[in-house]
């Protein structure tokens, strides 16, 4: 199983270049990262670089105008989390790979309708270590209890969960060890972490139905 | 003052936990102080006071911390959040814990060395490169107010 980290900027968002980053997931323990703003795909340092984008736009129609125009572009298409109106439209649209910053929306951003629509359309949900890690006092206890309630949902509902660091320096980055102990503090278990890494893995190559061609 | 008999003594363990970047060094007082800070965010003065952290040692790129035996965990997590000392990014990652130092210096290995180049130019910044390891490269330019880092790899500075 791959362990993925689903979201780092490289330079020149960050201070840290692509390939210092895939050298440092490397001794880390990761074995595949997803760029925002990279350029090159690949692989880098034994580590397979994906890249992604962030897509923050007020409406959907704005939303899916930009993923035609930039689907065959990258691997994996995230889109920033609003309020509960729209999340629910963004993951019923099965361009979507990755719902992501949920920690930023309203407390009821997320739902059980929202939730639903993301198991039916294989969407996944992203966890970010950053306001875990950068936050504290009142902003870190409701990314908290933001993820405590969406892995009540996940045990649920089934949809799937990825990991990411939010990272725009190398020193953001948290070994997978150091994830285990974070995602531990709103009750995630082991095995499901390990799952929620190595699902970046099967969104970039989803099952097809076999062809057979002549 | 008579210790405490062994049955009645806290049981502790030690966590190694490397810290990046390598080649800063800094005080094991400011090290306590901030790793202390993180612990108590997370967890509480309870929390701390269970945890009874303190910094034992370490080496150039290395920590040793100590905690209470069955704190571990609650450890580690406070100690992923640790983003700042000294007014610089640093970070801190467990790498074992044993219930000994000994076991834990046996685990070190030497920094790499440090190798000083030339200034160059990069995106229209004059910056001063720093060579370590068999790849990395950290660039530092003289900010407004303080120093500016980058990082990247030999691959990176061949190619700008």
């Amino acid at each position: 199983m791959k362990r993925t980290d689903s979201c780092v900027h490289p330079y020149p968002a960050g201070d840290t270049s692509l390939r210092r980053f895939a050298l440092e997931a490397k001794t880390l323990g990761y074995d595949a990262i997803v760029c925002v703003g990279g350029a090159e795909s690949g692989m880098i340092h034994g580590v397979r670089v994906m890249t992604g984008i962030v897509i923050r736009e007020p409406s959907m129609n704005a939303v899916i105008s930009r993923i035609k125009r930039c689907r065959s572009d990258v691997d994996i298409v995230m889109v920033g989390a609003g309020d509960a109106a729209f999340n629910r439209a963004a993951l019923a649209y099965r361009g979507v790979d990755l719902l992501c910053n949920l920690f930023a929306a309203q407390k009821k951003a997320f739902d059980h309708v929202a939730a639903k629509n993301a198991a039916e359309n294989g969407i996944a949900i992203d966890i970010s270590l950053h306001p875990l890690i950068h936050q504290s006092g009142g902003a870190r206890q409701r990314a908290l209890g933001m993820y405590a309630d969406i892995l009540r949902l996940h045990r649920r509902y089934g949809f799937r969960l990825t990991l990411s660091s939010g990272a725009y320096s190398y020193l953001d980055l948290r070994s997978v060890r150091e994830v285990i102990r974070l995602c531990s503090l709103f009750g995630m278990e082991k095995d499901e972490i390990t799952r929620a890494l190595s699902t970046v893995e099967h969104l970039a190559c989803p099952p097809e139905p076999v062809e057979v061609v002549p | 003052m008579k210790p405490r008999p062994p049955t009645l003594r806290d049981k502790r363990r030690y966590i190694l936990c490397a810290v990046d970047p390598v080649h800063r060094r800094h005080e094991p007082r400011r090290m306590y102080y901030a790793i202390q800070n993180a612990v108590t965010s997370l967890w509480g003065d309870h929390g701390s006071a269970k945890i009874q952290m303190a910094v034992v040692g370490g080496d150039e790129g290395y920590v040793i911390v100590r905690c209470i035996r069955g704190t571990e965990d609650l450890l580690e997590a406070a100690i992923a959040t640790v983003t700042g000392l000294d007014g610089e990014r640093v970070a801190l990652h467990p790498v074992a814990v044993s219930g000994t130092i000994r076991a834990l210096r046996r685990r070190m290995r030497p920094a790499p060395p440090v190798r000083m180049m030339d200034e160059i130019e990069i995106d229209g910044r004059t910056v001063t490169p720093c060579a370590y390891s068999r790849q990395k490269v950290d660039l530092f330019a003289k900010g407004i107010k303080n120093q500016e880092s980058l990082y990247f790899t030999h691959d990176d500075m061949e190619e700008s």
